[in-house]
């Protein structure tokens, strides 16, 4: 038996060893090092570009531009509306404009402060405020990126008939992803011509085919391969640094390496979407739920990125886990001139928690209730309607994660004078949108008669190599040494869509587990299952022309309407409930987080071990949001001025798994990525108001800002 | 350019360096240790940790001229895939590790504190590990695995 089973995930001997091989520790004979030149300027024309110095330097091979693309100059996971290389005009500070390629990284680097171009202003855009009132168009298509709207039931009638009324707005800002191996790859023409890139990323077939459109060459030409990676959490599916490393290779004809340093990575890479988020909740007398109105306004920076993805999701997702008959939301998101803004964990989920959470515990203080029993009574189960009227028939184990908490939640004792206690839920959506996102995966077998598994998963520290292995394993019987896998190669794999949305446990899971079941009849067939050894099969196989059992599931949603997002966005949701404990110091603002409740509802923990690590993970990252993080366009520069937690950050945690198994997982599992973070970060909040009675409505509460809070209240009181 | 000569794992090592080269280069581009990584380069993030004489330095911050004479570690001294040192033998069975970037960092911290602190408290840990950024575990499980090395090692005493 495997599912369930704590076995050590498949990488790990070589990781406490320090052999895996990330990208950077590449190395090819004759290879150049390549940097980008990026615009200093937010928003301009480019007048003049001159590159004549840089060109004279001793050990500088080439510099690109624009000019120089063969295919298609642009690129984006959405839409393709990101150039590789700015021609004629910059929208945002470190946008590309050339690739300098070198002997070495040292001359090149030198070489950047040689390039000259010339720029004419325009009026920047930094807020999205400004970009909505501007006559400035940042894209030919107006300022305003993306509108959604959910609409269901009345909201002015569910007002009219609510007992008490709450308003607020709440403010996030920008979060880096901060993995700690920043963007790199290396790429170099194989003898059979092919363009091969090994790069850190979260998907490899998306990266080719953006590669084939700026190359103009088939995708058959073109070979990407996952270098181990050093975390993700959404800041490796856009392109980084793949495109530019095939475009040298393409024109240069030698092997390439580039790397970000960690200033590149803070002022290049996207960040996660600062939200504006107005919120109003309408509840009766008895708790219920009766009407949100949310009006969310996002700045997406220059580009799209996932601009739009977050737009949508945050907008379905705003009223939480809870049935609401009467919704309305708005969802808007402008471009500016700031950076780019896109995928980070959870997809806008996290900012939108805070204020549902928040929303819900003012309630219960307005009603004299339990924030618990509110939420309680609220809550999505099976029957529920969700926001987009989705009925829920299957894997909701909500109230479960809940009632885990509760026991605890009740003897809560406050220890010190200001100590306080937090609720913070989420549900989340498994996978993308609304949209297709199906995975393939196929097994067969190798010469040493073992089982080939053929993965286009990307493992990016998140555990899902081990996961698909196990339900493989599981379902068709082997042991863990029958099994060779080949992972992350366009040249050996099918497109299993990227490591993002939560969704390769639930659906490349599934993927696996189909084709598992086709090979399993197989093995079956050829009397695996009695007395013929696996190597016997192979053999036989060999002979017969070696067989290929593909799987395939893509999960069951539809698209949702264009004006009130009714449908099914998702085949299924993950619920959780995180309950912590902090402890403020008044005098200076700080807030230690001492002590978290996890609880969540994951349909099946297919490994424990592995499931505790998302978790712990996903809490660390929500106490950097909800107290630490805070990207400041033009002054974060590195780690010394972008704080995420350390060890000593880090609470007590406790965590309880409900298995609300989903028949359409692979034995019932769902996703975790992301809900592991998600209501961390609004438990917080919460527990800051129990503790010393301040409301937080911007983040990150760090402690500059707590204590400004705790002396604004102090002075209510003198007033 | 100087050559210097220092212990690295235990063995001998005699490399030209230029004067303001960083231990990491050295490390990384002379001496093929890729184990040491870099993470941030200003002394922040502690992938790229060493012990230097059994206490931990950040390579990127460490002039290779100054280790002349001095005892150098990195992971690959710990253990070897047929005798694990108990430290990575309880990151593996505590899920101590994700990525695996910040891993050999971690390990090497853990390492020289569990040398000059037999029984750590698990404030102690969280101390000896706050100069090693993790941001796929959230710390804990890699906490729990330094505190059942202790015991281990405790125990073979």
């Amino acid at each position: 038996m495997f599912i369930g089973r704590d076995i050590d995930r498949i990488d790990v001997l070589d990781k406490v060893l320090g052999k895996p091989i990330f990208a950077y520790d590449l190395k090819v004979e004759g290879m150049l090092f390549g940097c980008i030149y990026r615009s200093k300027r937010p928003h301009a024309l480019i007048k003049k570009i001159d590159i004549q110095d840089a060109l004279s330097l001793n050990g500088i091979v080439k510099v690109i531009t624009h000019a120089d693309i063969p295919g298609e100059n642009a690129f984006g996971a959405i839409k393709k509306d990101q150039f590789y290389l700015a021609g004629d005009k910059v929208r945002y500070i470190g946008e590309p404009i050339l690739i300098i390629l070198g002997e070495s990284e040292k001359i090149v680097r030198k070489a950047l402060n040689s390039i000259k171009v010339e720029y004419e202003d325009i009026e920047a855009i930094y807020d999205p405020f400004s970009s909505r009132d501007s006559t400035t168009l940042i894209h030919d298509t107006g300022n305003l990126l993306s509108y959604r709207t959910v609409i269901k039931g009345d909201f002015e009638q569910g007002f009219n008939e609510s007992d008490v009324v709450v308003e607020h707005t709440y403010k996030t800002t920008w979060l880096d992803h901060a993995f700690m191996e920043t963007e790199s790859g290396i790429g170099y023409m194989d003898e059979t011509g092919k363009i091969v890139i090994c790069s850190s990323t979260q998907n490899v077939h998306y990266k080719r085919k953006e590669i084939s459109k700026l190359l103009a060459l088939p995708e058959d030409r073109i070979r990407v391969i996952q270098a181990t990676t050093g975390g993700g959490f959404g800041g490796k599916l856009d392109m980084t640094v793949e495109g530019y490393i095939a475009l040298s290779v393409y024109l240069t004809k030698r092997p390439v390496v580039m790397r970000f340093t960690r200033e590149e990575s803070f002022l290049s890479n996207t960040k996660r979407h600062p939200l504006y988020i107005e919120y109003k909740t309408g509840a009766k007398k008895d708790g219920s739920i009766n009407a949100v109105k949310v009006n969310i306004i996002g700045d997406t920076g220059a580009y799209i990125s996932y601009g739009e993805t977050v737009c949508l999701r945050a907008a379905i997702h705003a009223t939480g886990p809870y049935e609401v008959p009467h919704v309305f939301v708005e969802s808007r998101m402008f471009y500016t001139n700031n950076h780019i803004s896109g995928a980070m964990r959870g997809f806008g989920i996290p900012q939108v928690a805070f204020a549902h959470e928040s929303q819900i515990d003012e309630v219960a203080l307005l009603l004299n209730m339990d924030p618990l029993e509110v939420r309680m009574k609220n809550g999505l189960r099976r029957g529920s309607l969700t926001a987009t009227s989705q009925l829920l028939t299957n894997s909701a184990g909500f109230l479960e994660t809940l009632k885990k908490i509760e026991p605890f939640w009740k003897a809560r004792k406050k220890q010190g004078l200001h100590t306080g206690f937090g609720l913070g839920c989420m549900y989340y959506g498994i996978g993308n949108t609304g949209v297709s996102n199906p995975s393939s995966c196929y097994l067969t077998f190798t010469d040493e008669g073992k089982i080939a598994f053929h993965s286009g998963v990307c493992e990016i520290g998140q555990g899902s190599d081990t996961a698909l292995l196990q339900i493989l394993l599981e379902t068709l019987n082997v042991e863990e040494r029958d099994v060779v896998l080949l992972r992350g190669d366009t040249d050996t794999s099918n497109d299993a869509g990227s490591s993002s949305a939560s969704r390769q446990t639930y659906v490349s899971g599934r993927a696996v587990y189909d084709a598992a079941l086709k090979m399993r009849k197989y093995l079956k067939s050829k009397g695996y299952y009695d007395c013929e050894t696996l190597r016997g099969v192979c053999l036989l196989a060999k002979e017969e022309g070696l067989p290929v059992f593909e799987g395939f599931f893509d999960p069951p949603t539809s698209p949702v309407d264009s004006k009130t997002s009714q449908g099914i966005p998702y085949a299924t949701y993950a619920f959780a409930t995180h309950m912590t404990e902090i402890d403020v110091d008044k005098a200076t603002g700080f807030c230690k987080v001492k002590k978290v409740h996890a609880s969540h509802d994951v349909g099946k923990a297919i490994n424990l071990k592995n499931v505790k690590g998302q978790i712990y993970g996903g809490i660390a990252m929500g106490v950097g949001l909800a107290l630490m993080e805070e990207f400041v366009p033009s002054k974060t520069e590195s780690f010394d001025s972008y704080y995420i937690p350390t060890s000593m950050d880090m609470p007590d945690v406790e965590i309880f798994i409900v298995e609300d198994e989903e028949p359409t997982g692979p034995f019932g599992a769902k996703g975790l990525g992301e809900p592991a973070l998600i209501p961390q970060a609004a438990s917080i909040v919460n527990a800051i108001k129990d503790a010393v009675g301040v409301r937080a409505f911007e983040l990150p509460c760090h402690i500059e800002r707590l204590k400004a809070l705790i002396e604004s209240e102090k002075d209510k009181w003198v007033e | 350019m100087v050559t210097i000569d220092f212990t690295l794992n235990g063995k001998r090592v005699t490399v030209d360096v230029n004067d303001n080269e960083t231990l990491l280069f050295t490390l990384r581009e002379k001496l093929s240790i890729k184990s040491v990584k870099e993470g941030c380069s200003i002394g922040e993030c502690g992938t790229c940790t060493v012990l230097i004489d059994d206490e931990t330095h950040y390579s990127c911050l460490t002039l290779s001229s100054k280790v002349t004479g001095r005892d150098v570690k990195t992971v690959e001294y710990l253990g070897n895939i047929i005798e694990l040192h108990p430290l990575q033998e309880a990151f593996i069975s505590c899920g101590a590790v994700q990525c695996g970037y910040c891993t050999p960092g971690m390990l090497l911290s853990a390492y020289s504190l569990l040398l000059k602190n037999k029984d750590p408290q698990d404030e102690e840990i969280k101390r000896a590990i706050s100069g090693n950024l993790c941001r796929c575990t959230g710390y804990i499980q890699i906490i729990e695995a330094i505190r059942y090395a202790a015991g281990i090692l405790k125990q073979n005493c």
